[in-house]
């Protein structure tokens, strides 16, 4: 439904996105990651036909997005970072303008604008003067306009940013409602969004994408070796404990040995290594005698993925400065 | 076409929910009160000369002040990043808002209408002159609301836009008096031509001159072609 081929888009020096290429397919969710200033605004911007690309095709529901503009905008729905919004008028007067601007038809544009507030919960708020509505309800009447033409596909910029936690579960609700058969494409700089509502996800960084593809292929892409976890019934402070620790980290391929000992019963050792050594670590808890409760392969989250690839691609230390 | 209207009448909306449009339309009348006590003690006849002439030199500062935020205020509130993302061709944008612009213009000349009706009261006035100099008002609310809007293309900021266009339109008001200064024949010809209100001067004699309306027509569609290029070549940035 959306392809792009090595997007980019230069501002005179500034090199804001660098080549980026993903395909989305129909009715997918594409959650578009990464920090503030990776270039996602632009890239979607691009993807609307607001700003001209430097170099690059993009393409929606297979219309070249520069030469044929009309088309591709007949098809999308926008939601732009700030909620387009205008102030004086009200909910039902704005919402009949877009209405109007997007050539629904005039016998359908009541129904149309009454479906779309009801789908984003705006029932009944018609009266209302946009200027004076909470942040939360702003997005939604943002919401309604991009959805008041039914579009095929729908993009969405930051659509939690500045939200409360209940107004962002809603509007996540909502955005998961709105999938089925439509594409959807929104950025975020949240990973829980992202798990909680994608299908799949683009990390960017710089204006480069980092990773992309299901959520999986992006969490493993961030993974650098073999992570798992240990936990032994036995005291911490033990000499049996010490030598244990020290045995696990003498074990071939192991990088890195951290212990949590604040545990009622017994410790768990986190063990990060280049290859899986998870049989001999069981081999010394067995011939040591000590309890093994158990022994897992761990996963890393979408959060320590995106963490570990945007702070290697900004070149900082793993963990230290995260881009909440 | 359908859209070109929406986007008329959506701002015709804006402007009469917000108390700009009253603010104006107050102070329009008021001055248009005072020209005309101004003009009939001045000149005792049954004639709106002097206040048809007061205003359009009044619409200099009125005009830009009304279309200041035409362009400026949907790039400040981001609501531009909505129109050029609708299926609605630029020009449609363009000549959709100059023509709000017009007809709240209009409406507020349309205000002034009472003074002629005072005047058939107590005096004959000529109608077929009032007919032609509001005619000529018209095409000068055209013109200055095309420059106008060219302004509001230039910043986000919309009372700089305000400034731009009272600076933009000064120049055609002061050329006579320049052209009176120089001594060269080809530039005095020029600034006269350019000027505004000697093109005003057969409208108030109750004569269409073709070279009159053309200037306008001229004036409306160069400023709008302007303002669809400033907007245009966001693409090439």
């Amino acid at each position: 439904m959306i392809e792009t081929q090595e997007l980019t888009k230069r501002y005179g020096a500034l090199l804001a996105v660098d080549r980026v290429s993903f395909s989305v397919n129909t009715g997918e969710v594409l959650g578009f990651l990464g920090p503030n200033g990776a270039g996602k605004t632009t890239t979607m911007r691009m993807l609307t036909g607001y700003l001209p690309a430097t170099a690059g095709v993009a393409k929606v529901a297979g219309f070249d997005v520069f030469d044929q503009p009309m088309e591709v905008k007949r098809r999308v729905g926008y939601l732009p970072e700030r909620p387009p919004l205008y102030d004086e008028l009200t909910v039902g007067r704005y919402l009949r303008f877009v209405a109007e601007l997007r050539d629904v038809p005039r016998k359908e544009r009541l129904v149309r604008i009454g479906d779309a507030m009801e789908a984003v919960g705006l029932r009944g708020w018609e009266r209302r003067i946009i200027s004076s509505l909470s942040k939360g309800y702003r997005q939604r009447v943002g919401l309604a306009q991009a959805i008041l033409h039914q579009p095929s596909v729908l993009i969405l910029d930051e659509p939690t940013s500045g939200l409360d936690p209940a107004q962002t579960v809603e509007i996540r609700a909502l955005i998961r409602a709105l999938a089925g058969e439509r594409t959807i494409v929104f950025s975020t700089h949240i990973l829980s969004e992202v798990e909680a509502t994608c299908d799949s996800a683009v990390v960017i960084s710089k204006g480069r994408v980092l990773a992309k593809g299901s959520l999986n292929e992006v969490r493993s892409r961030g993974q650098t070796g073999e992570r798992c976890r240990v936990h032994v019934a036995m005291s911490a402070q033990s000499a049996k404990a010490t030598d244990l620790l020290r045995e696990i980290g003498a074990i071939d391929g192991v990088a890195e040995v951290t212990s949590q000992t604040d545990l009622s019963e017994g410790f768990v050792i986190d063990i990060r290594s280049t290859t899986d050594v998870r049989p001999d670590v069981a081999n010394r808890c067995h011939t040591a005698e000590i309890p093994l409760m158990s022994l897992e392969r761990v996963h890393p989250s979408l959060e320590e993925s995106f963490l570990e690839l945007v702070g290697q691609d900004l070149g900082l230390q793993r963990g230290s400065a995260g881009p909440r | 076409m359908s859209a070109l209207l929406a986007i008329t009448r959506k701002e015709l909306t804006s402007y009469f929910v917000s108390p700009l449009a009253y603010v104006f339309l107050s102070a329009f009348l008021f001055l248009s009160g005072v020209f005309f006590l101004l003009g009939l003690t001045m000149t005792g006849e049954a004639s709106l000369r002097v206040m048809l002439s007061n205003l359009a030199v009044t619409l200099v500062f009125v005009i830009p002040l009304l279309t200041m935020q035409l362009f400026a205020g949907e790039k400040r509130t981001g609501t531009l990043e909505m129109l050029l993302t609708a299926p609605v061709p630029l020009h449609a944008l363009v000549i959709g808002k100059w023509l709000a612009a017009v007809i709240l213009c209009t409406l507020m000349l349309a205000g002034t209408v009472v003074f002629p009706l005072v005047l058939s009261i107590y005096g004959n006035p000529d109608w077929g002159v009032l007919f032609t100099s509001y005619l000529g008002l018209i095409c000068v609310v055209s013109g200055f609301s095309a420059a106008g809007l060219f302004a509001s293309t230039l910043t986000e900021d919309s009372v700089a836009a305000g400034m731009i266009g009272i600076v933009l339109l000064l120049p055609f008001w002061l050329f006579g008096s320049f052209a009176a200064l120089t001594k060269s024949t080809w530039l005095r010809q020029t600034l006269e031509h350019a000027a505004l209100l000697p093109h005003l001067k057969s409208f108030s004699r109750g004569i269409l001159d073709t070279a009159d309306l053309a200037y306008f027509a001229i004036f409306t569609v160069s400023f709008l072609f302007l303002t669809w290029r400033a907007m245009e070549s966001r693409r090439w940035r």
